[in-house]
């Protein structure tokens, strides 16, 4: 039996994903966000959450996976990993679950069209579904955005 | 009692405490006469030595009571300073400060003081003939004070003339001593209830010590009053005593004769007098110099000390506050009602009001920063056998709090390098033509977005071939580089890891790793370094900072649906230029600005503007822009108007983003981005 993680779960396409409660700050409803020029296609822009100027992020741009227009269900979820403040645009977000930190698989090598090194692994959750968890500190990783920024130019 | 709840309390006043002495010191150095310094300094001792032994670091308390030992000689007028004394004081200072910092870092505080200690006690000595005991003082003073006392009277000469003519007139004049019971917890009260009582009774001429001194309870166990008054001595002395917690009150009965003794307090007749006039001939030079203390004193601020998260905190609670009002306000005029509106509107001026105070509260003055450096380069320049004299100006420059917080160790080793490769020895200096003392300027100021920190000095200024050759010779650029550098790039050079252009290596700076950290340091801080020099002249070293946090005026523009701010500091002037005014040389757009051809910045293609093109209109705003001596006009879509705006930073995730140099949260809550005029401008 291994450690106890509480994990919020949000969907993305088809596919449902998991982070770490701890790491999440808040969740928000879709609000305007300011376009910032010059940066690549998947970060939206900012918003101002409640006095602090957040980056916002489209996690379906992210994953190269197709884009959709913001709905009712939408969410951003505000996350902070190593001093670094994001939202994430999500479909939506819904449940906050308890898994068994054994109970995650390493990933196989594509899920969902996503690399591997994005992803933490894939739990099987008791319904049958299958819940892919994020690796926050390599999709916020920077080195790669100069990369991307580098190959558009 | 729990210490440790009084720890930083201690700290932080220990801290303010030993920059005042060592602002004070260097003060009383350039002019030594000034006893009124002597004053705050022993103030500023005192109050140190008291803190230190209610917290039980004694070593700090004997050390701070051995320099109050010194320094309540200086103040009356038995000690003249000299520069021992002052190498003295701020070695004992230095041994303080190291004594604080321990205790800051969880030590007890304790050193081995024994050489300042002897040093000290060696300077009380002389003239400290007394056996040691704190009365010695009053009783050891007379045969030094004999010579001294004729030129310095107890009462001034106007007081003793209206105490002879109190007697002549047929009044009575009195010296009064009252001492107060040592259980007596409210001496002051105590105190002035005596004063009420004397000023019903008559008039007080002179109290030592002063009166202010009193109600500040800044005395021992008594005090005295010379008091002139029709009533009877035993009858005052009675009502004195009445009063409670009084122990007793000694009245004597001055004659004309006695008086005039006061002005001659060394013939042996003056004996009954003479320990309050010794007393009082301490205070007569100090009460002349109170106003210019008491004045000094009410400079000083009162302050708390606020942890920076809750003003980050209070920050953001009031840009949501904001939000709301904006929202009340459109509500208001929806609903259209009197007093809505009315309140509405108080809200918004209150809000106003707060939202000054709110912006301001993060901002620190320099000088918190440079206060330090005057006693740095004063030791520096005695160390290196210069003379130099440093001129701050702009110490009232405001920085953001965290900016404050990382840019001293900069600064240090800037000066530190200006002051010892800069300014040239004595000898070479006269040689050069220059006047002896050396003169290095720090200056802080505003500019645009920017504070600037410079600092200037005028020595031999940086000789290119020699760092030139030293950067080839330590592989820094070969020398083929080196031939095509334009003088500022190898001035820059000074910055590269693994430079040093001392010709010996110094502790002061020159090891070669100095300059490269505060190059990184400054960067790491958004900030620029650059040199200016000129060979025999001088350099300049220019530091730019940005305003982490802080409020800019700006200019509010429209792109289409989009708003952007642009810092009022940069732009000169806003016009309208039509189609065919617009000029296109070498498939760059320009026009012809005040006689002079410049070039024209389309914001909305720079930004990638999805819904505002220029070419669509006949006439176009634009905003006149200027860096340095460069212009540019930039093409926008629509002004907005002038505003304040709060500076926020884009997240570490977007830290370097182009063109955008931050955002701002305007009054309806969505966010805007701040343009970075210096990026328009190639």
């Amino acid at each position: 039996m291994g450690e106890e993680l509480k994990v919020i779960v949000f969907g993305l396409a088809s596919e449902y994903y998991g982070v770490e409660v701890d790491k999440v700050r808040t969740i928000e409803r879709m609000m305007p966000i300011t376009r910032v020029p010059k940066t690549p296609a998947f970060i939206k822009g900012v918003i101002n959450l409640r006095g602090v100027v957040i980056p916002v992020i489209d996690l379906r741009g992210r994953f190269d996976m197709e884009q959709a227009e913001a709905t009712e269900n939408s969410r951003v979820i505000i996350v902070a990993v190593n001093d670094i403040e994001v939202g994430f645009i999500v479909d939506s977000a819904n449940d906050v679950i308890d898994i068994d930190s054994d109970a995650i698989d390493s990933p196989p090598e594509v899920i969902g069209g996503i690399r591997a090194k994005y992803l933490r692994g894939v739990a099987k959750l008791n319904d049958g579904r299958l819940l892919v968890m994020l690796n926050l500190a390599e999709v916020l990783n920077k080195e790669e955005i100069v990369q991307i920024e580098q190959f558009e130019d | 009692m729990d210490m440790n709840a009084y720890l930083s309390m201690f700290i932080d006043e220990s801290n303010d405490h030993l920059q005042s002495l060592n602002e004070n010191l260097l003060k009383l150095e350039s002019s030594p006469d000034d006893i009124s310094i002597v004053q705050i300094i022993f103030r500023s001792a005192h109050t140190l030595k008291g803190m230190s032994a209610t917290m039980g670091f004694e070593d700090l308390a004997a050390l701070t009571h051995e320099m109050e030992n010194v320094l309540d000689l200086v103040r009356n007028n038995k000690l003249k300073m000299d520069e021992f004394i002052f190498d003295t004081l701020f070695k004992g200072l230095d041994a303080l400060d190291a004594m604080v910092q321990d205790v800051v870092g969880g030590g007890t505080g304790k050193a081995d003081v024994s050489a300042i200690v002897t040093n000290l006690k060696a300077i009380v000595n002389p003239d400290y003939k007394a056996q040691g005991a704190p009365k010695g003082q009053t009783e050891a003073s007379p045969e030094k004070s004999g010579g001294e006392a004729a030129a310095e009277i107890e009462l001034d000469q106007f007081q003793i003339s209206v105490l002879k003519q109190s007697i002549e007139t047929g009044h009575q004049v009195f010296h009064i001593q009252v001492t107060v019971q040592e259980t007596c917890v409210l001496k002051a009260v105590r105190a002035y209830m005596v004063f009420e009582l004397l000023e019903q009774s008559g008039e007080v001429v002179k109290s030592e010590p002063s009166v202010q001194d009193i109600e500040q309870e800044k005395f021992d166990r008594s005090f005295s009053v010379y008091l002139i008054t029709q009533q009877s001595a035993e009858d005052l002395k009675a009502r004195i005593e009445n009063i409670s917690e009084i122990e007793s009150a000694q009245v004597t009965v001055m004659d004309e004769e006695s008086i005039a003794m006061l002005s001659k307090p060394s013939r042996p007749e003056a004996a009954a007098v003479k320990p309050e006039a010794q007393k009082e001939k301490a205070e007569v030079k100090p009460a002349a110099g109170a106003p210019a203390a008491a004045g000094g004193g009410a400079a000083v601020t009162k302050t708390i000390r606020v942890d920076i998260d809750r003003l980050d905190v209070l920050m953001n609670l009031f840009s949501e506050l904001l939000i709301d009002r904006v929202r009340l306000e459109q509500l208001a005029s929806e609903i259209k009602r009197g007093d809505l509106t009315e309140t509405v509107e108080h809200m918004a001026r209150v809000s106003g009001d707060l939202q000054n105070i709110v912006l301001k509260l993060r901002m620190v003055p320099v000088e918190s920063v440079f206060n330090r450096f005057p006693r740095m380069v004063r030791d520096l320049a005695k160390t290196l056998d210069k003379k130099i004299d440093l001129v701050i100006s702009g110490a009232d420059t405001e920085l953001d709090r965290t900016v404050i917080d990382e840019i001293g160790d900069p600064l240090v080793h800037l000066l530190r390098n200006s002051l010892d490769h800069g300014i040239e020895s004595v000898e070479r200096r006269v040689e050069a033509g220059k006047p002896e003392t050396g003169t290095v300027n720090l200056r802080a100021f505003h500019s645009g977005n920017n504070v600037f920190i410079e600092i200037e000095d005028d020595g031999a200024g940086i000789n290119r071939e020699r760092v030139l050759s030293i950067a080839v010779k330590n592989g820094v650029i070969t020398a083929e580089q080196g031939a095509g550098m334009t003088d500022e790039e190898v001035y820059m050079l000074l910055f590269a890891p693994g430079f040093s252009t001392a010709d010996k290596i110094s502790d002061i700076s020159g090891r070669g790793v100095g300059l490269d950290v505060v190059k990184s340091k400054i960067n790491s801080l958004g900030g620029a370094v650059s040199v200016k020099s000129q060979l025999g002249k001088g350099t300049i070293f220019s530091i730019q900072l940005p305003l982490t946090l802080s409020i800019i005026s700006a200019m509010l523009i429209k792109l289409g649906s989009e708003k952007y701010a642009i810092p009022l500091s940069s732009i000169m002037e806003t016009s309208i230029v039509r189609r065919d005014q617009v000029h296109h040389i070498h498939g760059n757009s320009m026009i012809e600005f005040r006689g002079a051809i410049i070039p024209v910045v389309s914001l909305s293609k720079l930004l990638e503007s999805p819904d505002f093109d220029e070419l669509t209109e006949n006439e176009t705003e634009v905003v006149i822009i200027r860096k340095g001596e460069k212009w540019a006009a930039v093409m926008v879509d629509e002004f907005i108007g002038q505003s304040d705006i709060v500076l926020k930073p884009l997240g570490k995730y977007l830290s370097n983003t182009a063109v955008v140099s931050g955002a701002t949260i305007l009054g309806d809550g969505q966010v805007a981005l701040i343009i970075d005029p210096n990026a328009l401008i190639k």
